[in-house]
């Protein structure tokens, strides 16, 4: 996850870079650091380094990283042959290398080699048993063979071992929302809300979840998530303005006025409602009576 | 009752979903298309005039498609048109099933009108694209038919869903190789950020 900083600042490396202002290198080393996958733009300024001798010596050791980089974004984009190029030059530089190794298996992979992959990762793993890109590499694997539920069962193994890594329950509960498990969906943002409890992307996640699960109970708790996922952005994010508002009409729908609300709901609906209103008007002023039309449809009481 | 529904896309409706689709390589994608039912009885057609690209990321969860539909809903009714059908993009190249999300929000779409159009992405025939000349929409196409499931339609070599200008997909390879689909805003990147406008009314001009 990236902040509006860190965004701003790779795009702006990444638009210096696209109008021949310079700055591959830090662009590449922040697109790495961030961990983003922008395939064709590493593609190319890579190799702007890459061909040139003196900007490549320029490096030192850096060059490897930047070859491996390359490679892995050449995959993304298909292009086999310059990923093949960047392999078969650390080939040369590091034999034997078990990095290197890697990069093998996953050209194997992006070739659609899918059996050879999986023979190259699974020697690679009898070194390296608990080597997690390449176990994970493997869940990839499966699920682009269209082996969704091999892959949801590799991804789970994998998570009973390594139970902190949160990318790869991320990865889960959107392969269950995918296949419409929401249960198992919350099951996993549970799991993320607990260990990092002050990440609104995963409170915004759930109450998603919860939403479209339905039933009383759980548009009730979607609704209490939606709001702290409001007080952890600063009233900022628009999806749980809009979910707060939802949840409350949901749960008119449901309840009917048969039982009594919790007192401070029609304030966080009204609260809400008036928070989409001023953002609209700043900001998206042509929208504003689309947005009003909206919220009256959401407001209609038993 | 009367004959076979025949779907005419036009061509900012079609490229819009099809750049939609270019702009998140790695995730599956969906849209709404806009239109009306007009022809006849005995040949009736489903124009559809206008698309919106809607999400990139957690397709399957009900609150922001819900806010999506309630807006599109509101400002296209406004004039005269309605929902006609649903666009989906599957997550890999490989996969040219008819998902089950596709299939229930193909559902709710169907209540409203029953010649309701689900289009999926056709992978191969968006890469063949760049080889040969094709007249015809790289999309696959499914109806409910009397035994109330989807099914595809056309694999009898009939062809029902036709691109209204002819020139479409020269456009559209105009547009891909210019990079164009960057432009693309969804709903999911208005949610992001407001001030992103979904109707994407400054794409074509």
């Amino acid at each position: 996850m990236v902040s509006k900083t860190e965004e701003a600042e790779v795009n702006r490396l990444e638009s210096q870079a696209d109008n021949g202002g310079g700055g591959e290198w830090e662009y590449l080393s922040l697109v790495r650091k961030l961990k983003l996958r922008r395939p064709d733009k590493v593609l190319k300024h890579g190799l702007t380094i890459l061909n040139d001798p003196k900007k490549r010596s320029s490096l030192g050791h850096d060059e490897w990283t930047l070859y491996e980089q390359v490679a892995i974004a050449a995959m993304d984009c298909h292009c086999l042959d310059v990923a093949q190029d960047c392999i078969k030059v650390l080939q040369k530089k590091f034999p034997e290398s078990k990095r290197v190794g890697r990069l093998e298996a996953m050209l194997l992979e992006a070739k659609g080699s899918w059996a050879e992959a999986e023979k190259a990762y699974l020697s690679l793993l009898e070194d390296n048993p608990l080597d997690q890109v390449i176990l994970k590499r493997r869940v990839a694997l499966t699920k682009a063979q269209g082996d969704i539920s091999g892959a949801i069962q590799r991804l789970s193994e994998y998570l009973e071992v390594f139970m902190a890594d949160h990318e790869a329950w991320r990865e889960l509960a959107e392969i269950y929302v995918s296949l419409q498990m929401y249960k198992q969906a919350a099951f996993c943002y549970e799991e993320l809300i607990l260990s990092q409890p002050m990440i609104p992307l995963y409170h915004l996640a759930y109450a998603d979840v919860l939403y479209t699960l339905g039933g009383l109970e759980n548009l009730q708790t979607a609704k209490k998530y939606y709001a702290s996922t409001i007080d952890l952005t600063g009233g900022k994010n628009n999806r749980a303005l809009f979910g707060v508002c939802l949840c409350t009409f949901a749960v008119a729908q449901l309840t009917k006025g048969r039982y009594k609300e919790d007192k401070e709901s029609p304030e966080l609906q009204s609260l809400a409602a008036a928070a989409l209103e001023k953002d609209y008007k700043l900001r998206a002023p042509s929208k504003l009576s689309l947005l009003g039309s909206t919220l009256r449809s959401l407001k209609l009481s038993s | 009752m009367g004959g076979e529904s025949r779907y005419e896309i036009g061509q900012n409706a079609y490229i819009k979903l099809v750049l939609h689709a270019l702009k998140h390589k790695t995730s599956a994608v969906n849209g709404v298309l806009l239109g009306r039912l007009s022809g006849s009885d005995a040949s009736p057609v489903v124009e559809v005039t206008d698309s919106i690209p809607l999400f990139h990321s957690q397709i399957g969860v009900l609150a922001p498609l819900e806010i999506a539909l309630i807006m599109i809903e509101e400002y296209y009714g406004a004039q005269g048109l309605s929902i006609v059908g649903y666009f989906h993009a599957n997550e890999r190249f490989d996969d040219a099933e008819l998902g089950n999300i596709a299939k229930n929000i193909g559902d709710h779409i169907y209540k409203n009108l029953p010649q309701a159009a689900l289009l999926l992405l056709d992978n191969k025939k968006l890469e063949a694209l760049s080889k040969q000349k094709e007249m015809a929409p790289v999309m696959q196409l499914f109806t409910k038919d009397a035994s109330k499931s989807w099914k595809l339609v056309g694999s009898d070599g009939s062809s029902r869903l036709l691109l209204k200008e002819p020139s479409a997909n020269i456009v559209l390879m105009d547009y891909i190789s210019s990079g164009k689909w960057m432009d693309i805003i969804d709903f999911d990147d208005h949610l992001d950020d407001i001030s992103k406008d979904w109707l994407n009314s400054e794409l074509f001009k």
